[in-house]
């Protein structure tokens, strides 16, 4: 277990602490976002050795064991593309419901939604 | 060749985005739909002779992503093709803007890449792009109330599958690849006390797409938003979730040193109970079918857990997919109808619309398992061998199921009074007397059909036949006698309906279930 692991497996409870701690809706997506990059983290430091090459440019001629593994970074710009993307319409959302609600509490906010739709019928 | 099958709707849905003609694209959207159906099943004809493996770019096996077409990913692949053609011959008529239809094959896409793909980081990839696909579909209509349950979806689907990706990265560490047969190899020979943290994270977030109870709250909450168009509903409980109990499946093998059946049993006799109870107590037809639907998925799951039940619940799994889109599709129609989506305000479908309340009535019969239909043939190989107390507690689960669907079935006599005199668009009516029928004929020819799609030699014995026939016979009975007297228990089923979880609620039972699961596989 390296260090860049120990940290996001932390990080990890850190922010699954503050999930269903936070009663406000922003404090909530900061801790997704929190949670997300805990486990980039720990995809990273995976086999990370001291003193190891970055996969890319001159030190590819250097012998393989110098060279960092190539495929956690692969996969986890991948990652932090699509946590943007959930991240951005999360963001989206929860501007729609302060603008109609002015509030950004959770039981704030289901309150005012809940109570325009009490009824099953439509119009 | 397999890639094709992934990217082919999203290209499809590209192109006929940009066409100019609106009405020009959905046309040849059905027709582009009715030949991926064909080509589906000359898949399912070249995979059944041998498995066909695709790697993505040309790279070596253990480095690029696998899509490989065994009989029954190929069988789903069809399954996929055949609901969303369904669906699409459903929506024909609905101004919507070009974006669903966009957005609806893209998602076919991805549903069809989660039933290919052999690589554990890609499944994560799929489902975190399918989870916002939704969230995009069910806002479409947008709406106050629907924004704030879509946001609750797509945040605590955040988190779950947050869970996956950590335990994919401990799959990693182990074993130095991502492709599933590589790494179920390396897995067998593994030390157990290693397997076991990175299975409890991966089950974590599988079960929870597969919305089985203690974090099924997700599915009920998306599909009972007013005005999520019905499709997507029917393609969430139908499709999507299936995506989840396929994966389920396929860890079970790969992690078969850790792998625990038992405490999937009884999940799975869990969550179908405590659905029954749900669903009995709902009013809105949406949310009955919603709950209805996760006791499905838990007599599924319970049969995959047992021994011998395997084929009776992949069946399961593809005749749920059919008259639950159905139930669906008949829900939205319905709702134009009516007006409502009160079960107590609708009544007299047969007067009003013969044709739409056949269609109802079998799909109904399907899903409590009347004889005849595709429901009772799956439900009969689930419960075939199986220990005396397990089917004792399954005929209980049928006879809730009975009970939910006589009431739902009380919709369709007496008196039109609501109703308005909405036009019967035609292709509405023929998409979901289509999926009517075909659960009739999947129903007579069940055991063929399950010996051609799975290569299984099973019969049907003509005594159990009887017994069961007999059982299902006193469950209708007192099945409308409960439904009769059902008033008495307002009080308690209303505090019952009033349950409801909040964001923080939900990630506090993912995290409980991690840390039971945990104690249960680690320890016990």
């Amino acid at each position: 277990m390296t260090f860049a692991q120990t940290v996001a497996i932390l990080m990890f409870f850190l922010a699954f602490f503050g999930l269903i701690t936070s009663r406000n809706i922003v404090k909530s997506i900061v801790c997704l976002v929190i949670k997300e990059t805990s486990a980039i983290v720990f995809f990273l430091g995976l086999r990370f050795r001291e003193g190891i090459l970055p996969p890319i440019g001159e030190s590819l001629s250097q012998p393989l064991e110098y060279i960092a593994d190539p495929l956690p970074q692969a996969l986890m710009i991948t990652a932090i593309i699509i946590g943007l993307a959930v991240t951005a319409v999360d963001i989206i959302m929860l501007i729609y419901l302060t603008h109609e609600t002015g509030s950004t509490d959770w039981d704030e906010v289901k309150a005012k939604t809940k109570a325009r739709v009490a009824s099953l019928d439509y119009e | 060749m397999l890639t094709y099958f992934v990217i082919a709707p999203i290209l499809i849905a590209v192109f006929l985005y940009l066409l100019s003609s609106h009405y020009v694209a959905k046309i040849l959207a059905i027709v582009v739909q009715a030949i991926f159906l064909g080509f589906t099943f000359f898949l399912f004809m070249e995979s059944r002779e041998q498995a066909i493996i695709t790697v993505v770019g040309g790279y070596a096996d253990s480095i690029g992503i696998i899509l490989r077409a065994d009989m029954l990913s190929s069988a789903f692949v069809m399954l996929t093709a055949f609901i969303f053609l369904i669906t699409a011959i459903y929506a024909l008529n609905e101004s919507w803007s070009k974006l669903y239809w966009l957005l609806i094959y893209i998602w076919q896409g991805l549903i069809i890449g989660i039933f290919l793909v052999r690589d554990f980081f890609n499944v994560f990839v799929l489902f975190e792009v399918a989870t916002l696909i939704v969230a995009v579909l069910i806002l479409f209509l947008r709406e106050r109330r629907s924004v704030f349950d879509g946001l609750i979806y797509i945040m605590v689907n955040t988190v779950a599958i947050q869970f996956y990706l950590f335990g994919v990265a401990y799959i990693y560490m182990l074993t130095g690849t991502l492709n599933m047969d590589i790494a179920a190899a390396v897995i067998s020979e593994t030390d157990k006390s290693q397997l076991i943290l990175p299975y409890v994270l991966i089950m974590t977030a599988i079960i929870f797409k597969c919305a089985l109870i203690p974090l099924a709250s997700w599915l009920p909450k998306v599909q009972g938003i007013p005005r999520a168009p019905s499709a997507v509903a029917a393609i969430l409980s139908g499709l999507h979730v299936k995506c989840a109990v396929f994966l389920f499946l396929q860890f079970q093998f790969i992690f078969e040193p850790v792998a625990n059946h038992d405490f999937f049993l009884g999940l799975g006799l869990l969550t179908a109970i405590l659905s029954i109870i749900m669903a009995f107590s709902q009013d809105d037809i949406r949310l009955i079918l919603a709950y209805s639907s996760t006791a499905q998925i838990g007599l599924i799951i319970v049969g995959l857990s047992t021994n011998n039940a395997d084929y009776g619940s992949l069946y399961h799994i593809i005749n749920h997919a059919i008259f639950k889109t159905s139930l669906f599709l008949t829900s939205g129609m319905l709702m134009q109808i009516y007006k409502t989506r009160d079960i107590n305000k609708i009544t007299g479908i047969f007067k009003h619309s013969p044709i739409l309340g056949i269609s109802i009535l079998l799909s109904i019969l399907a899903i409590i398992g009347a004889p005849l239909f595709n429901g009772n043939i799956s439900k009969y190989f689930i419960m075939d061998d199986i220990d005396m107390w397990l089917y004792v507690v399954l005929s209980v689960v049928n006879f809730g199921t009975i009970a939910i669907f006589v009431r739902y079935a009380f919709m369709l006599f007496g008196n039109p009074k609501n109703a308005s005199a909405v036009l019967m668009h035609k292709n509405k009516v023929v998409s979901v007397l289509l999926l009517g029928i075909f659960s009739l004929f999947t129903g007579i020819f069940g055991v063929w059909i399950m010996n051609f799609l799975f290569d299984s030699q099973l019969s049907v014995s003509v005594g159990s036949y009887i017994e069961k026939t007999a059982i299902f016979a006193v469950s209708v009975i007192l099945a409308v006698v409960l439904c009769k007297y059902r008033y008495r228990l307002t009080k308690q089923l209303n505090y019952v309906q009033a349950l409801d979880i909040n964001f923080r609620g939900m990630c506090i039972s993912i995290g409980l279930f991690f840390a039971i699961m945990l104690i249960f596989v680690g320890f016990l």
